[in-house]
């Protein structure tokens, strides 16, 4: 539960007074909360993520790294329960099933 | 780290594997605290690797494994109820409470949704005024800034059908309970690198001077892991005792500071029930009094729910360290991910759960070999 992903910031804006952004995670791209870090980044710079929120901003260089590393241990397999899941959140959003 | 070309360079791997074998004078003892550690370990056997110089002892840094029973329950109840839209993450849909799991309430009608952030359990709530949406905010301190945002903004924009039902737990109390113990064999620790990330390390430094134990805030790659165990090994043969920072690509001293101040807005510290370890003082966060119209437990009246935990498994001694997985008599055979008698056989935290799906995997292979 407190695995941690890095992501690439692509934007960043206000909803209703909270900043949130739209994260790349190696092509899955999610909204993300970005209030704990907003002083911090921009777009292009890279967050540690953790349950839909930047909990830390990471040295893109490092990221890019421990991403590579994670590609080759095969363990996206939480990307693709991330993925599944914002699909899933999405229909629940729209009413559709959940 | 900044030399190294990858987190699993095989290469390295063996490199530190030799350090940490030639620095070793004797068998060291070592906990890693978080699960996802552990996943790691035992999924890339680095255990097996390190041979006789270092044991690892897998803790408690589990939450789905030590949210007690009887929250379970509640959480059971609360699903079941014709008003309710339960949401939670997905790790807790199977793990097992008094009579069933989530997914069997929903199987029977009750409306269950797996969310990826409590701020779409939020958006919910704001989606559907006229049902009750309940969140199952469970979780170490890495997760506590999401769930303290989650009622922070519901209490901001005015949204009065959302709850929590509340089963946080924080890790240094965990250690020092493990360290008190009159069986306790751990000589040092790799602390949980997100933990760290949130909270900063100021909180261990008492622990690791009053106990006399290293504490190395570790990531979770395998050269990561490899690294903070020849960090502790280090001191150990030093006969040092200091908090050191292997996670450096993401851990500061002081944490992130306006996650750690909204959790503590949000949140008080508890006494907490530890499923299979029992109650840890001030080990738990609540919501705090100015919040209650968002606890779940006040509002629907959960506190006459009870609930004993079975005797017969012993997932509290695996989460302390003083059994390993494949060393309980129910494991693999009474206790499987399909029928768990325990949470550790059926989160993806959870050590029970690592021996037996990496395990498997490693006979297997060994079998095609």
């Amino acid at each position: 539960m407190c695995l941690g992903i890095p992501g690439r910031i692509v934007e960043i804006h206000q909803d209703e007074g909270l900043a949130m952004g739209l994260v790349d995670f190696g092509g899955v791209r999610r909204e993300v909360c970005l209030a704990y870090v907003e002083d911090q980044v921009e777009p292009g710079d890279y967050a540690l993520v953790h349950v839909g929120f930047a909990i830390a901003k990471v040295d893109e260089h490092e990221a890019r790294r421990t991403f590579e590393a994670l590609r080759q241990m095969s363990q996206l397999e939480e990307l693709d329960w991330m993925r599944e899941v914002a699909d899933r959140s999405l229909d629940a959003m729209s009413g559709g099933p959940a | 780290m900044k030399y190294l070309s990858e987190y699993r360079d095989p290469t390295l791997a063996r490199a530190l594997i030799g350090q940490i074998r030639q620095s070793a004078s004797r068998r060291w003892t070592l906990m890693e605290v978080c699960g996802g550690q552990t996943h790691t370990i035992v999924k890339q056997g680095l255990d097996e690797l390190l041979g006789e110089s270092v044991e690892m002892i897998h803790g408690p840094g589990c939450p789905v494994c030590v949210t007690p029973l009887e929250q379970i329950d509640r959480a059971l109840a609360l699903a079941a109820m014709p008003n309710v839209i339960f949401t939670s993450f997905g790790d807790m849909l199977r793990v097992p409470g008094s009579e069933c799991d989530l997914l069997q309430v929903r199987a029977r009608g009750g409306e269950v949704r797996v969310v990826y952030s409590p701020l779409d359990a939020v958006a919910l709530a704001r989606k559907n005024p006229e049902r009750e949406v309940v969140f199952f905010a469970v979780g170490f301190e890495t997760t506590a800034p999401a769930n303290a945002m989650a009622v922070w903004r519901a209490a901001q924009l005015g949204i009065r059908n959302f709850t929590m039902l509340v089963s946080h737990v924080t890790v240094p109390p965990a250690m020092t309970a493990i360290l008190d113990a009159p069986d306790n064999r751990v000589q040092g620790f790799l602390a949980a690198g997100h933990v760290c990330t949130v909270m900063g390390w100021t909180e261990y430094e008492p622990i690791a001077a009053r106990y006399r134990v290293p504490i190395i805030v570790t990531g979770f790659e395998p050269l990561d892991i490899l690294e903070g165990i020849y960090l502790g090994i280090r001191q150990l043969e030093a006969g040092r005792c200091e908090v050191e920072n292997q996670y450096v690509r993401s851990v500061r001293r002081e944490g992130t500071v306006p996650a750690r101040t909204l959790v503590e807005r949000v949140f008080h510290l508890v006494d907490r029930q530890w499923r299979g370890i029992g109650t840890i003082p001030m080990s738990g966060l609540a919501l705090r009094e100015e919040f209650a119209a968002f606890d779940a437990e006040l509002r629907f009246g959960l506190s006459e729910i009870r609930a004993s935990e079975p005797t017969e498994c012993r997932a509290g001694e695996v989460l302390r360290g003083l059994l390993k997985p494949p060393d309980c008599p129910m494991f693999g055979n009474r206790c499987t991910p399909e029928h768990p008698l325990g949470a550790p056989m059926v989160s993806s935290e959870g050590a029970c759960a690592a021996y037996f799906n990496y395990g498997r995997i490693r006979q297997r292979q060994h079998a095609e070999v």
